[in-house]
Parts: C-alpha cells; structure tokens; sequence
C-alpha cells in the first residue's frame, strides 16, 4: 500500500505545534520569559482533541475545519442583540439544602443579563434587562465579589472578580432606565 | 503583559533548517504571504521571513488555521528544493536580524548538521493499525476449545446458573482477546522495526479518520523511514491490511517531526 499524504489540519497542527524543533529561550521571541509557542492554536489543538475522545464530534472532517467557529456561535443572539460586557463568573444555585456556584460566562447584552456554559454550550441564568436590578449582599466583601440580582420573580446570588466593570455595563445600559442601587 | 523584547525591532520567523549553501529565495509563500529566503552559513541554511519581533497570535481561528496551513507548506517546498529539511514548531522567532541567525547556524553549527546528516533521505510516516475487535473476539472464540465448551454447556443451565456462567464467559473471552491483541500489535511492530530507521511508538492518535471510527486503535507509531525502504514498509503494511477484520492507515511523508532533536542544542 501506498502512503497517503492526507493534509489534514489536525495532523499538521499536531505536528506543527507538539512536535518540531524549537530553539534556546534566550534567542526567541517570548512573553515574561516563556517561549509563545502557538498557545492559542495549542489551545485550540486541546480542545479538539477532547471532543474527539468524547466523541462529541462525530461528523467531524475535512469540512469540518470550521467547528470552532460554530461552536461560538453557539450562543445565539437576537438579529439586534449585541455584547456589551464579557466576563468569567458564577451563580449561586440552591436544590433543597444543598448550593453550589455554577461557573460560566457573565454576558450583558443590549437586551438581557445571561450566564453562558460553553461546555456543554447552555444558557444557565438569564433575565431581561428591565426590572433588573443589582445590589451588593452582605456577604460582599473585596475577596468575595459578589452580588445580588433582583427581578420581579425573586433574586440571584452571582459572583465575578469584575464585579465593578458589570455593574458599571449594567448600569450603562439601564441609567435611562432605572437607578443602579449601590 | 509583553516584556519589551530587548528593544529588538526585527525578526525572523524560522520554518527549518535544510542542507545548502546559497542564498535562495523561495518567493512570496510564507506565513502572510511573506517572502521566504534562506540565510546560508557554510552548507546549511535557515529557512525565514523577515517577521516583527512579537509571536504570531490570533483568537481567529480561521487565520490561526491558515497560517498553520502556511508554515507547513513552506516546510514542503524547502524539502523539495533541498531535500529533508530540520522543521521547527510554528510560531519559534529568532530575536534579530540575518546575523543573529548566522551566529545561531555558527554555533550550533557541528549539531545541526549532524541532525542534517540524520535524517538525510528520510522522511516521517505515521502508520495505524485499528482492529474490529468483536471479529478478534470470534476468532479467539473459535480458537478456544475450553471457553466453546462453556458457551455450550450455558443453554442447557437453568437461568440463573447460565446468567453467571455467561457472564464468567464474557470476562475470560474480554480478557483474551485483549491479550490478543496485545500480542498482535507486538508482532506486527516487530515486522515494522527492522524496515524503519527509528520508530516511537504513540499511546494515541492525534485523529482517527470516520472510518476507523468504530474500530479499536491496536498500534500508533511515527517512522523515521529511508526512501528505499518505503516501497517494502507499505508491502508489509498491506499483508496486514488483508488480514481480516484488520486495517491499516498509513500516512505521509512528513519532515521529521517527530525525530528532530534540537532542543539539547547549544
């Protein structure tokens, strides 16, 4: 049998990026001091290679080149709906007498307030932005970062290190709408 | 968050390190559609872009995956203009101009072209063996007088009595038909090894291609293999390929990814 050249761009990042030579730290290019080498193409070439053990890819090809794109546009927004605040966090979630913090992404949009899970790639928490108001608990301290969200329904413990940054977008977005409660 | 690099302005963007002397330019088919050049020192030479002193980073992965696809194809010209060629990593940029990487070839001159010397007339192969394990599971089976009678003796055993002993059947046959395959992959390593110049062995593979995707990965090994010896390699990998229930994946011919060594250099 013949050897096949497949070009696939697994093979050639698995290569490229984990194999091959690399030189002395002292002659490269490197960010505080450790060599950059692909870090976000090895991310990426991590990732893929997770959901290919899962077996969460199973149509996955040639063609398929373009899932990274598509599994950020997995979090689907409104024709109108963009952006406005990006950032790591967690809610507080209760079952009975038992609470954890759920970790995802803090998204303000221009319509509504969300926690986005990209794995599996789920909306945890969202509400509209009107009658949306937020508050400090008193639990809040420096360390803790948290905060309370209130809604006409009832209210939502969420923490996030940039607790003054979404308060601030929240506010923003609202201040012709309601006065942001500190 | 960058240091700032020494205030170095420029740099070069390495893809390899191949056996000439002459300055050549490869043409406008680098990362970007750089200029690619080769900066010679004695009989080797650096394959770079003349590239700013800050890594190539992109949270676009559609560019990420180009300039991948870029750097590759430039490690594929140089190895048909000057034979195997040293491939580097993406993304590895010398501080400086064209003399610093000439200091750099002057230095680790003697290992560099040792390494050249290595892999002269060789190229990388990638080579699986995947297996349809419920056949070797038959075949084992069938080999088997003492587990045949046990399947036998099962139908004729009250239910509970049959649940137990068929389940006893399913672990002694698992178990054997992994040691089967175990012993399989060894032989047929052992075939590979004496064709090919150096091999590593890889506990998994990077991807397994929709077809094999129901099949068990039985062997995953690179090869260092010498031009000549590719012909009878993939002989041999077809006697295997025949064998029922058995399929082999056989790629490339890469650089020598997986066997350069440069990172004792210097």
């Amino acid at each position: 049998m013949n050897p096949e050249r497949d070009s696939c761009l697994v093979e050639v990042l698995d290569r490229l990026l984990d194999r091959g030579a690399v030189l002395n730290a002292d002659l490269i290019i490197s960010v505080a001091g450790v060599p950059l080498i692909g870090v976000t193409l090895k991310a990426m070439l991590a990732s893929m290679e997770t959901m290919l053990e899962y077996g969460v890819m199973e149509a996955w090809d040639k063609s398929s080149r373009d899932w990274y794109a598509r599994q950020e546009a997995k979090l689907l927004l409104n024709a109108d709906e963009t952006i406005l605040f990006k950032a790591f966090g967690y809610l507080w979630q209760e079952e009975g007498i038992i609470g954890a913090w759920v970790p995802g992404v803090w998204n303000i949009t221009s319509r509504r307030v969300l926690l986005w899970q990209r794995s599996p790639g789920k909306v945890v928490f969202e509400r509209p932005l009107q009658d949306l108001y937020v508050q400090r608990t008193k639990a809040s301290s420096p360390e803790r970062k948290e905060l309370e969200l209130i809604f006409p329904e009832g209210s939502a413990k969420i923490r996030l290190s940039e607790r003054l940054e979404f308060e601030e977008a929240l506010a923003g977005r609202r201040a012709s709408m309601v006065a942001v409660e500190v | 968050m960058e240091e700032s690099q020494d205030m170095v302005k420029e740099a070069r963007y390495l893809y390899s390190v191949a056996r000439t002397g002459h300055e050549a330019r490869l043409g406008s088919i680098g990362i970007q559609e750089n200029n690619v050049y080769t900066i010679p020192y004695k009989d080797i030479a650096a394959i770079v872009h003349v590239c700013d002193a800050k890594p190539y980073h992109t949270e676009d992965t559609k560019l990420a995956e180009e300039w991948v696809l870029e750097h590759s194809y430039v490690i594929d010209q140089a190895t048909k203009m000057f034979g195997t060629v040293l491939p580097f990593s993406f993304d590895v940029i010398v501080k400086g101009d064209d003399d610093v990487v000439k200091d750099w070839l002057c230095r680790d001159y003697e290992y560099l072209a040792r390494e050249l010397l290595r892999m002269e007339g060789t190229a990388e192969y990638s080579i699986q063996v995947y297996c349809d394990y419920d056949y070797l599971e038959t075949l084992v089976l069938a080999k088997n007088q003492e587990l045949l009678d046990l399947k036998n003796s099962i139908e004729k055993e009250p239910k509970g009595k049959a649940y137990l002993q068929r389940r006893n059947l399913d672990l002694k046959l698992k178990n054997l038909t992994y040691s089967e395959a175990g012993r399989l992959a060894d032989q047929f390593c052992s075939g590979i090894k004496p064709l090919v110049k150096e091999l590593k062995s890889e506990s998994r593979t990077s991807w397994t291609p929709e077809k094999y995707r129901d099949k068990k990965l039985l062997a995953s090994c690179s090869c260092l293999v010498s031009e000549e010896a590719v012909k009878r390699l993939g002989e041999v990998l077809e006697e295997i390929n025949r064998k029922d229930g058995f399929f082999v994946r056989f790629t490339g011919p890469w650089a020598p990814f997986s066997f350069v060594r440069l990172q004792e250099a210097g």
